[in-house]
Protein backbone atom coordinates (compact mmCIF):
# COMPACT_ATOMS: atom_id res chain seq x y z
CA UNK A 1 0.00 0.00 0.00
CA UNK A 2 1.19 3.57 -0.95
CA UNK A 3 2.47 5.61 1.84
CA UNK A 4 3.42 9.44 1.64
CA UNK A 5 7.03 10.37 3.93
CA UNK A 6 7.76 13.54 4.93
CA UNK A 7 11.00 14.70 7.01
CA UNK A 8 10.27 18.13 8.77
CA UNK A 9 12.76 21.17 8.76
CA UNK A 10 12.35 22.96 5.63
CA UNK A 11 11.05 26.23 4.97
CA UNK A 12 8.63 26.18 2.02
CA UNK A 13 9.52 28.75 -0.72
CA UNK A 14 8.21 29.49 -4.12
CA UNK A 15 5.33 29.47 -6.40
CA UNK A 16 2.54 27.22 -6.39
CA UNK A 17 -0.31 26.51 -8.67
CA UNK A 18 -3.67 26.04 -7.48
CA UNK A 19 -6.07 23.57 -9.02
CA UNK A 20 -9.62 23.78 -10.25
CA UNK A 21 -12.16 22.94 -7.19
CA UNK A 22 -12.87 19.59 -6.26
CA UNK A 23 -16.04 20.67 -4.62
CA UNK A 24 -17.11 22.46 -7.39
CA UNK A 25 -15.86 19.74 -10.27
CA UNK A 26 -17.87 17.00 -9.09
CA UNK A 27 -21.23 18.95 -8.91
CA UNK A 28 -20.45 20.82 -12.69
CA UNK A 29 -19.62 17.01 -14.10
CA UNK A 30 -23.15 15.74 -12.70
CA UNK A 31 -24.92 18.75 -13.85
CA UNK A 32 -23.41 18.07 -17.66
CA UNK A 33 -26.54 15.24 -17.29
CA UNK A 34 -28.93 18.11 -17.70
CA UNK A 35 -27.73 19.41 -21.22
CA UNK A 36 -28.28 18.12 -24.30
CA UNK A 37 -25.49 19.47 -25.70
CA UNK A 38 -21.27 19.50 -25.10
CA UNK A 39 -20.14 20.05 -22.00
CA UNK A 40 -16.35 20.92 -22.29
CA UNK A 41 -14.74 21.99 -18.61
CA UNK A 42 -11.54 23.29 -18.14
CA UNK A 43 -9.45 23.51 -14.89
CA UNK A 44 -10.49 19.93 -13.80
CA UNK A 45 -8.09 18.28 -11.40
CA UNK A 46 -6.53 15.09 -11.53
CA UNK A 47 -8.44 13.35 -8.31
CA UNK A 48 -9.86 9.96 -7.68
CA UNK A 49 -13.05 11.30 -7.11
CA UNK A 50 -12.66 13.27 -10.81
CA UNK A 51 -12.46 9.60 -12.07
CA UNK A 52 -15.40 8.33 -9.73
CA UNK A 53 -18.14 10.38 -10.84
CA UNK A 54 -17.02 10.33 -14.74
CA UNK A 55 -17.58 6.41 -14.05
CA UNK A 56 -20.96 7.06 -12.47
CA UNK A 57 -22.00 9.49 -15.65
CA UNK A 58 -20.48 6.79 -18.24
CA UNK A 59 -22.92 4.42 -16.50
CA UNK A 60 -25.82 6.26 -17.34
CA UNK A 61 -24.89 6.46 -20.87
CA UNK A 62 -23.14 9.24 -21.11
CA UNK A 63 -19.88 9.91 -23.07
CA UNK A 64 -17.22 11.21 -21.43
CA UNK A 65 -12.93 12.19 -22.70
CA UNK A 66 -10.14 13.28 -21.10
CA UNK A 67 -7.38 14.94 -21.74
CA UNK A 68 -3.84 15.31 -19.84
CA UNK A 69 -4.45 18.98 -20.03
CA UNK A 70 -7.25 19.08 -17.60
CA UNK A 71 -10.10 19.00 -20.13
CA UNK A 72 -13.47 17.16 -19.84
CA UNK A 73 -15.68 16.94 -22.84
CA UNK A 74 -19.11 15.76 -21.96
CA UNK A 75 -21.92 14.44 -23.88
CA UNK A 76 -25.37 13.37 -22.40
CA UNK A 77 -27.44 13.11 -24.90
CA UNK A 78 -28.50 10.01 -25.02
CA UNK A 79 -28.18 9.04 -21.30
CA UNK A 80 -30.72 6.14 -20.95
CA UNK A 81 -29.82 5.10 -17.31
CA UNK A 82 -31.76 6.02 -14.13
CA UNK A 83 -29.44 4.47 -11.49
CA UNK A 84 -26.59 4.69 -9.26
CA UNK A 85 -25.31 1.74 -7.65
CA UNK A 86 -24.13 1.01 -4.38
CA UNK A 87 -20.30 0.84 -5.79
CA UNK A 88 -20.25 4.07 -6.34
CA UNK A 89 -22.24 6.24 -3.90
CA UNK A 90 -20.69 3.62 -1.42
CA UNK A 91 -17.03 5.20 -2.72
CA UNK A 92 -18.23 9.13 -3.17
CA UNK A 93 -21.18 10.28 -1.44
CA UNK A 94 -21.38 13.03 -4.14
CA UNK A 95 -22.69 10.66 -6.23
CA UNK A 96 -26.56 11.15 -4.65
CA UNK A 97 -26.30 14.68 -6.68
CA UNK A 98 -27.11 12.49 -9.71
CA UNK A 99 -30.56 12.24 -8.10
CA UNK A 100 -31.58 16.00 -9.00
CA UNK A 101 -30.68 15.86 -13.12
CA UNK A 102 -32.11 12.15 -13.62
CA UNK A 103 -35.41 13.16 -12.54
CA UNK A 104 -35.40 16.49 -14.41
CA UNK A 105 -34.34 15.26 -17.37
CA UNK A 106 -35.73 11.36 -17.25
CA UNK A 107 -38.24 11.36 -14.54
CA UNK A 108 -37.20 8.63 -12.47
CA UNK A 109 -33.82 8.30 -10.55
CA UNK A 110 -32.54 5.21 -8.30
CA UNK A 111 -29.65 5.92 -6.25
CA UNK A 112 -28.35 3.75 -3.29
CA UNK A 113 -28.98 5.34 -0.03
CA UNK A 114 -25.62 6.49 0.95
CA UNK A 115 -24.19 4.75 4.42
CA UNK A 116 -22.47 7.11 7.03
CA UNK A 117 -19.24 8.41 6.01
CA UNK A 118 -15.62 9.04 7.88
CA UNK A 119 -17.19 12.49 9.01
CA UNK A 120 -20.71 11.69 10.62
CA UNK A 121 -23.78 10.30 9.17
CA UNK A 122 -24.45 13.52 6.95
CA UNK A 123 -28.41 12.36 5.84
CA UNK A 124 -29.97 13.11 2.69
CA UNK A 125 -32.82 14.45 4.19
CA UNK A 126 -32.82 18.01 2.61
CA UNK A 127 -32.10 16.70 -1.23
CA UNK A 128 -35.56 14.39 -0.67
CA UNK A 129 -37.56 17.11 1.17
CA UNK A 130 -36.07 19.32 -1.91
CA UNK A 131 -37.27 17.05 -4.38
CA UNK A 132 -40.99 15.88 -3.27
CA UNK A 133 -41.01 19.71 -3.34
CA UNK A 134 -40.77 19.97 -6.40
CA UNK A 135 -43.58 17.43 -7.39
CA UNK A 136 -40.77 13.75 -7.17
CA UNK A 137 -42.75 10.79 -5.42
CA UNK A 138 -39.90 9.61 -3.39
CA UNK A 139 -39.70 5.82 -1.53
CA UNK A 140 -36.76 3.73 -0.22
CA UNK A 141 -36.77 0.17 -1.30
CA UNK A 142 -33.89 -2.73 -0.43
CA UNK A 143 -31.69 0.61 0.40
CA UNK A 144 -32.05 2.33 -2.41
CA UNK A 145 -33.81 5.74 -2.71
CA UNK A 146 -36.76 6.07 -5.11
CA UNK A 147 -37.58 9.29 -7.28
CA UNK A 148 -39.96 9.44 -9.50
CA UNK A 149 -42.14 12.15 -10.99
CA UNK A 150 -44.40 13.22 -14.82
CA UNK A 151 -43.22 16.46 -14.35
CA UNK A 152 -41.66 18.88 -12.00
CA UNK A 153 -42.86 21.56 -11.25
CA UNK A 154 -41.01 25.27 -9.58
CA UNK A 155 -42.11 25.58 -5.63
CA UNK A 156 -40.49 27.56 -2.90
CA UNK A 157 -38.28 25.20 -0.78
CA UNK A 158 -37.32 26.50 2.38
CA UNK A 159 -33.62 24.54 3.59
CA UNK A 160 -34.08 23.94 7.21
CA UNK A 161 -30.03 24.05 7.10
CA UNK A 162 -28.26 25.60 4.36
CA UNK A 163 -26.61 22.45 3.08
CA UNK A 164 -24.37 22.67 -0.05
CA UNK A 165 -25.52 19.15 -1.61
CA UNK A 166 -29.24 20.26 -1.58
CA UNK A 167 -28.55 23.26 -2.72
CA UNK A 168 -27.10 21.88 -5.56
CA UNK A 169 -29.19 18.98 -6.27
CA UNK A 170 -32.49 21.19 -6.28
CA UNK A 171 -30.64 23.75 -8.23
CA UNK A 172 -29.92 21.35 -11.26
CA UNK A 173 -33.63 19.80 -10.56
CA UNK A 174 -35.21 23.50 -10.71
CA UNK A 175 -33.36 23.99 -13.66
CA UNK A 176 -35.96 22.36 -16.24
CA UNK A 177 -38.53 22.26 -13.82
CA UNK A 178 -41.57 23.70 -14.90
CA UNK A 179 -42.13 26.97 -13.55
CA UNK A 180 -39.89 29.16 -10.67
CA UNK A 181 -38.29 27.35 -7.79
CA UNK A 182 -37.07 29.75 -4.60
CA UNK A 183 -34.36 27.98 -2.45
CA UNK A 184 -34.66 30.01 0.70
CA UNK A 185 -31.71 29.70 3.45
CA UNK A 186 -29.78 28.54 0.63
CA UNK A 187 -25.93 27.21 0.67
CA UNK A 188 -23.80 30.69 -0.07
CA UNK A 189 -20.78 28.81 -0.98
CA UNK A 190 -18.81 29.97 -4.09
CA UNK A 191 -19.19 26.00 -5.80
CA UNK A 192 -23.26 27.45 -5.38
CA UNK A 193 -22.06 30.25 -7.58
CA UNK A 194 -19.65 28.26 -9.64
CA UNK A 195 -22.51 25.60 -10.73
CA UNK A 196 -25.00 28.57 -11.36
CA UNK A 197 -22.67 30.22 -13.63
CA UNK A 198 -22.15 26.31 -15.50
CA UNK A 199 -25.86 26.39 -15.73
CA UNK A 200 -26.59 29.69 -16.95
CA UNK A 201 -23.88 29.21 -19.55
CA UNK A 202 -26.05 26.08 -20.67
CA UNK A 203 -28.77 28.41 -21.34
CA UNK A 204 -30.38 28.05 -17.83
CA UNK A 205 -32.15 31.07 -15.57
CA UNK A 206 -30.91 30.75 -12.13
CA UNK A 207 -30.43 34.40 -9.90
CA UNK A 208 -29.08 34.84 -6.31
CA UNK A 209 -26.66 31.68 -6.27
CA UNK A 210 -24.19 33.13 -3.64
CA UNK A 211 -26.64 34.91 -1.48
CA UNK A 212 -29.60 32.78 0.66
CA UNK A 213 -32.48 32.92 -1.41
CA UNK A 214 -31.79 31.23 -5.28
CA UNK A 215 -34.40 31.97 -7.47
CA UNK A 216 -34.78 29.54 -10.71
CA UNK A 217 -36.59 29.87 -13.75
CA UNK A 218 -36.88 26.44 -15.13
CA UNK A 219 -36.32 26.04 -18.96
CA UNK A 220 -37.70 23.61 -21.46
CA UNK A 221 -33.72 22.46 -22.49
CA UNK A 222 -30.04 22.96 -21.96
CA UNK A 223 -27.46 23.00 -24.35
CA UNK A 224 -23.88 23.36 -24.92
CA UNK A 225 -20.86 24.91 -23.11
CA UNK A 226 -17.44 25.98 -22.11
CA UNK A 227 -16.93 26.03 -18.95
CA UNK A 228 -13.83 27.25 -16.45
CA UNK A 229 -14.09 25.42 -12.43
CA UNK A 230 -13.03 28.27 -9.88
CA UNK A 231 -9.82 27.50 -7.97
CA UNK A 232 -9.86 25.84 -5.30
CA UNK A 233 -10.05 27.48 -2.48
CA UNK A 234 -9.70 24.63 0.14
CA UNK A 235 -6.34 23.49 -1.85
CA UNK A 236 -4.81 27.63 -1.55
CA UNK A 237 -5.91 27.45 2.38
CA UNK A 238 -4.16 24.28 3.01
CA UNK A 239 -0.77 25.46 1.05
CA UNK A 240 -1.18 28.98 3.13
CA UNK A 241 -1.14 26.84 6.55
CA UNK A 242 2.11 24.94 5.33
CA UNK A 243 3.85 28.04 4.42
CA UNK A 244 2.54 29.54 7.93
CA UNK A 245 3.81 26.83 10.06
CA UNK A 246 7.09 26.13 7.96
CA UNK A 247 7.92 29.79 8.38
CA UNK A 248 8.21 29.51 4.53
CA UNK A 249 7.83 32.38 1.57
CA UNK A 250 4.72 31.17 -1.02
CA UNK A 251 2.92 32.62 -3.70
CA UNK A 252 -0.38 31.02 -4.70
CA UNK A 253 -1.45 31.29 -7.58
CA UNK A 254 -4.22 30.68 -10.15
CA UNK A 255 -6.99 31.85 -6.45
CA UNK A 256 -10.12 33.70 -5.70
CA UNK A 257 -8.92 36.25 -2.30
CA UNK A 258 -12.47 37.03 -1.43
CA UNK A 259 -12.85 32.92 -1.34
CA UNK A 260 -10.19 32.82 1.11
CA UNK A 261 -10.90 35.67 3.69
CA UNK A 262 -11.62 33.87 6.61
CA UNK A 263 -8.66 31.55 6.26
CA UNK A 264 -6.50 34.97 5.63
CA UNK A 265 -8.01 36.76 8.50
CA UNK A 266 -7.40 33.54 10.93
CA UNK A 267 -3.62 33.49 9.34
CA UNK A 268 -2.78 36.66 9.84
CA UNK A 269 -4.29 36.47 13.73
CA UNK A 270 -1.66 33.54 14.22
CA UNK A 271 1.49 35.81 13.10
CA UNK A 272 1.73 35.00 9.30
CA UNK A 273 1.83 38.06 6.71
CA UNK A 274 -0.55 37.38 3.62
CA UNK A 275 -0.55 39.93 0.87
CA UNK A 276 -2.50 40.12 -2.48
CA UNK A 277 0.35 40.00 -5.13
CA UNK A 278 -1.93 40.56 -8.60
CA UNK A 279 -4.47 37.67 -8.92
CA UNK A 280 -2.48 35.93 -6.37
CA UNK A 281 -1.97 35.53 -2.94
CA UNK A 282 1.43 35.66 -0.72
CA UNK A 283 2.07 33.54 2.53
CA UNK A 284 5.40 34.73 4.90
CA UNK A 285 6.38 33.56 7.92
CA UNK A 286 8.84 33.68 10.82
CA UNK A 287 7.64 30.17 11.88
CA UNK A 288 6.19 31.51 15.19
CA UNK A 289 2.54 30.80 15.35
CA UNK A 290 0.55 32.28 18.03
CA UNK A 291 -2.22 30.64 19.26
CA UNK A 292 -5.88 31.78 17.84
CA UNK A 293 -9.23 29.77 18.89
CA UNK A 294 -11.74 29.37 15.84
CA UNK A 295 -15.30 28.19 15.42
CA UNK A 296 -16.34 26.44 11.64
CA UNK A 297 -19.41 27.57 9.92
CA UNK A 298 -21.26 27.47 6.42
CA UNK A 299 -19.39 29.99 4.19
CA UNK A 300 -18.93 32.31 4.58
CA UNK A 301 -17.43 31.38 8.09
CA UNK A 302 -14.50 29.39 8.82
CA UNK A 303 -14.44 26.02 6.37
CA UNK A 304 -14.90 22.98 8.18
CA UNK A 305 -12.54 21.39 5.39
CA UNK A 306 -9.97 23.86 7.17
CA UNK A 307 -10.43 22.28 10.45
CA UNK A 308 -7.60 19.75 10.03
CA UNK A 309 -5.06 21.63 8.79
CA UNK A 310 -5.52 24.91 11.40
CA UNK A 311 -5.42 21.84 14.35
CA UNK A 312 -2.03 21.02 12.86
CA UNK A 313 -0.76 24.55 12.92
CA UNK A 314 -2.17 25.14 16.38
CA UNK A 315 -0.27 22.16 17.66
CA UNK A 316 2.73 24.02 16.57
CA UNK A 317 1.48 26.96 17.87
CA UNK A 318 2.58 29.04 21.39
CA UNK A 319 -0.26 29.04 23.97
CA UNK A 320 -3.71 27.23 24.19
CA UNK A 321 -6.49 27.02 21.41
CA UNK A 322 -10.05 26.25 21.49
CA UNK A 323 -11.47 24.75 18.01
CA UNK A 324 -15.25 24.30 17.32
CA UNK A 325 -16.60 22.24 15.01
CA UNK A 326 -20.23 23.07 14.30
CA UNK A 327 -20.99 21.77 10.95
CA UNK A 328 -20.02 18.04 10.71
CA UNK A 329 -20.63 15.74 13.82
CA UNK A 330 -17.13 13.25 14.04
CA UNK A 331 -14.27 15.53 12.44
CA UNK A 332 -11.76 15.34 15.15
CA UNK A 333 -10.36 11.64 14.14
CA UNK A 334 -6.84 13.60 13.08
CA UNK A 335 -6.39 14.57 16.71
CA UNK A 336 -5.94 11.28 17.47
CA UNK A 337 -2.92 10.87 14.98
CA UNK A 338 -1.83 14.49 15.59
CA UNK A 339 -1.24 13.07 19.42
CA UNK A 340 0.95 10.35 17.97
CA UNK A 341 2.94 13.15 16.68
CA UNK A 342 3.35 14.78 20.23
CA UNK A 343 0.34 16.94 19.64
CA UNK A 344 -1.23 17.94 22.84
CA UNK A 345 -4.99 17.87 22.12
CA UNK A 346 -8.05 16.95 24.24
CA UNK A 347 -11.83 16.72 22.72
CA UNK A 348 -14.68 18.33 24.85
CA UNK A 349 -17.67 17.48 23.00
CA UNK A 350 -17.44 19.54 19.85
CA UNK A 351 -14.65 21.31 20.46
CA UNK A 352 -10.72 20.18 20.69
CA UNK A 353 -8.51 22.21 23.35
CA UNK A 354 -5.13 22.30 21.46
CA UNK A 355 -1.94 23.01 23.66
CA UNK A 356 0.81 24.52 21.71
CA UNK A 357 4.41 22.03 21.98
CA UNK A 358 7.45 23.57 20.54
CA UNK A 359 8.34 20.23 18.72
CA UNK A 360 6.01 17.93 16.94
CA UNK A 361 7.62 14.36 16.11
CA UNK A 362 7.45 12.74 13.32
CA UNK A 363 5.49 9.03 13.47
CA UNK A 364 3.46 6.67 11.29
CA UNK A 365 0.25 7.72 11.41
CA UNK A 366 -3.30 7.03 8.95
CA UNK A 367 -5.00 9.80 7.09
CA UNK A 368 -8.37 9.48 8.63
CA UNK A 369 -10.39 11.21 6.30
CA UNK A 370 -9.34 13.93 3.13
CA UNK A 371 -8.78 17.20 4.97
CA UNK A 372 -6.96 15.14 7.88
CA UNK A 373 -4.54 13.59 5.45
CA UNK A 374 -3.64 17.16 4.33
CA UNK A 375 -3.58 17.97 8.14
CA UNK A 376 -0.98 15.40 9.05
CA UNK A 377 1.13 15.76 6.14
CA UNK A 378 1.70 19.49 7.23
CA UNK A 379 2.32 18.54 10.70
CA UNK A 380 4.54 16.14 9.22
CA UNK A 381 6.65 19.54 7.66
CA UNK A 382 7.52 20.69 10.80
CA UNK A 383 7.99 17.77 12.39
CA UNK A 384 11.56 16.04 13.98
CA UNK A 385 12.52 12.81 12.01
CA UNK A 386 9.97 11.27 9.53
CA UNK A 387 6.74 11.29 9.40
CA UNK A 388 4.58 8.40 7.29
CA UNK A 389 0.96 8.78 6.44
CA UNK A 390 -0.94 5.65 5.36
CA UNK A 391 -4.64 5.29 3.81
CA UNK A 392 -3.74 7.74 1.34
CA UNK A 393 -6.89 7.01 -1.22
CA UNK A 394 -8.44 9.57 1.26
CA UNK A 395 -5.71 12.32 0.11
CA UNK A 396 -6.11 11.46 -3.75
CA UNK A 397 -10.11 12.15 -3.56
CA UNK A 398 -9.09 15.57 -3.09
CA UNK A 399 -5.86 16.97 -3.92
CA UNK A 400 -4.05 17.34 -7.13
CA UNK A 401 -0.12 16.42 -7.14
CA UNK A 402 0.23 17.12 -3.70
CA UNK A 403 3.67 15.60 -3.39
CA UNK A 404 4.85 16.97 -6.28
CA UNK A 405 3.99 20.38 -5.79
CA UNK A 406 4.94 20.61 -2.28
CA UNK A 407 8.43 18.63 -3.44
CA UNK A 408 9.14 21.91 -5.68
CA UNK A 409 8.55 24.13 -2.83
CA UNK A 410 10.83 22.26 -0.70
CA UNK A 411 9.69 20.26 1.21
CA UNK A 412 11.41 16.90 1.70
CA UNK A 413 9.02 13.91 0.85
CA UNK A 414 8.24 11.19 -1.31
CA UNK A 415 5.21 9.01 -2.16
CA UNK A 416 6.50 5.19 -2.20
CA UNK B 1 -31.42 94.95 -16.39
CA UNK B 2 -27.99 92.73 -15.32
CA UNK B 3 -26.92 90.59 -18.15
CA UNK B 4 -24.79 88.80 -15.68
CA UNK B 5 -26.36 85.16 -14.66
CA UNK B 6 -22.97 84.70 -12.36
CA UNK B 7 -24.90 85.79 -9.49
CA UNK B 8 -27.66 83.11 -9.81
CA UNK B 9 -27.31 79.14 -9.14
CA UNK B 10 -26.18 77.43 -11.11
CA UNK B 11 -25.54 73.55 -11.79
CA UNK B 12 -22.30 72.63 -12.99
CA UNK B 13 -22.08 68.65 -14.43
CA UNK B 14 -18.54 67.60 -14.49
CA UNK B 15 -17.51 64.13 -15.71
CA UNK B 16 -15.01 62.79 -13.00
CA UNK B 17 -12.50 60.23 -13.24
CA UNK B 18 -14.74 58.50 -11.21
CA UNK B 19 -17.43 58.26 -13.97
CA UNK B 20 -15.32 57.07 -16.34
CA UNK B 21 -13.79 54.89 -14.21
CA UNK B 22 -17.39 53.19 -13.35
CA UNK B 23 -18.28 52.72 -17.09
CA UNK B 24 -15.22 51.66 -18.35
CA UNK B 25 -14.59 48.85 -15.83
CA UNK B 26 -18.56 47.69 -16.67
CA UNK B 27 -17.76 48.05 -20.11
CA UNK B 28 -14.62 45.41 -20.16
CA UNK B 29 -16.21 43.46 -17.68
CA UNK B 30 -19.34 43.31 -19.98
CA UNK B 31 -17.14 42.39 -23.28
CA UNK B 32 -15.03 39.78 -21.59
CA UNK B 33 -18.17 38.08 -20.02
CA UNK B 34 -19.75 38.34 -23.64
CA UNK B 35 -17.07 36.93 -25.65
CA UNK B 36 -16.95 33.66 -22.90
CA UNK B 37 -20.41 33.32 -23.69
CA UNK B 38 -22.30 34.37 -20.55
CA UNK B 39 -25.24 36.63 -20.37
CA UNK B 40 -23.57 39.52 -19.06
CA UNK B 41 -26.22 41.44 -17.03
CA UNK B 42 -26.76 38.15 -15.59
CA UNK B 43 -23.61 37.50 -14.07
CA UNK B 44 -22.77 41.32 -13.82
CA UNK B 45 -25.93 41.48 -11.23
CA UNK B 46 -24.91 38.51 -9.71
CA UNK B 47 -21.78 39.91 -8.54
CA UNK B 48 -23.06 42.85 -7.58
CA UNK B 49 -25.91 41.13 -5.73
CA UNK B 50 -23.57 38.41 -4.03
CA UNK B 51 -19.58 39.80 -3.73
CA UNK B 52 -18.47 37.06 -5.19
CA UNK B 53 -15.98 37.42 -8.14
CA UNK B 54 -16.76 33.92 -8.92
CA UNK B 55 -19.35 35.27 -11.12
CA UNK B 56 -17.10 37.08 -13.56
CA UNK B 57 -14.86 35.56 -15.68
CA UNK B 58 -10.99 35.93 -15.28
CA UNK B 59 -10.65 36.44 -19.19
CA UNK B 60 -9.35 39.87 -20.11
CA UNK B 61 -8.35 40.46 -16.69
CA UNK B 62 -11.89 40.94 -16.10
CA UNK B 63 -12.05 39.36 -12.75
CA UNK B 64 -9.48 42.05 -11.15
CA UNK B 65 -10.72 44.57 -12.63
CA UNK B 66 -14.02 44.61 -11.53
CA UNK B 67 -12.44 44.03 -7.89
CA UNK B 68 -10.70 47.76 -8.07
CA UNK B 69 -14.57 49.02 -7.56
CA UNK B 70 -16.75 48.96 -4.49
CA UNK B 71 -20.01 47.65 -5.26
CA UNK B 72 -21.85 50.01 -2.98
CA UNK B 73 -20.35 52.90 -5.36
CA UNK B 74 -20.90 50.70 -8.57
CA UNK B 75 -25.04 50.62 -6.78
CA UNK B 76 -24.94 54.10 -6.18
CA UNK B 77 -23.91 55.39 -9.46
CA UNK B 78 -26.27 52.87 -11.23
CA UNK B 79 -29.26 54.24 -9.57
CA UNK B 80 -28.34 57.87 -9.98
CA UNK B 81 -27.80 57.47 -13.65
CA UNK B 82 -30.77 55.30 -14.32
CA UNK B 83 -32.92 58.09 -12.67
CA UNK B 84 -30.87 60.79 -14.13
CA UNK B 85 -31.10 58.90 -17.85
CA UNK B 86 -35.48 58.09 -17.55
CA UNK B 87 -36.69 61.41 -15.98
Amino acid sequence: MDKIIVVGGNSLKGKVKISGAKNSVLPIIVASLLSEGNCCINDVPRLADVYTICDVLGELGASVESNNLGMLNINCKDINKIEAPYEYVRKMRASVLVMGPLVARLGKAKISMPGGCAIGTRPIDLHLKGLEALGARISVEHGYVLAETSGLKGARIYLDYPSVGATENIIMAGALAEGITIIENAAEEPEIVDIANFINGMGGKIKGAGTNVIKIEGVKNLGSINHTIIPDRIEAGSFLVAGAITGGDLLLENVIIDHLKPVVAKLIEVGAEVTEEGTGLRVRSNGVIKAVDLKTLPYPGFPTDMQAQFMSLMAAAQGTSIITETVFENRFMHAEELRRMGADIRIEGRSAVVDGREKLMGAEVKATDLRAGAALIIAGLVASGETTVSNLYHIDRGYDNLVEKLRAVGASIIRC
Amino acid sequence: MNDDKFDQTMMFKVKTEEDISVREVLQNVYDALKEKGYNPINQIVGYLLSADPAYITSHNNARALIKKLERDEVLEELVSTYLRETK
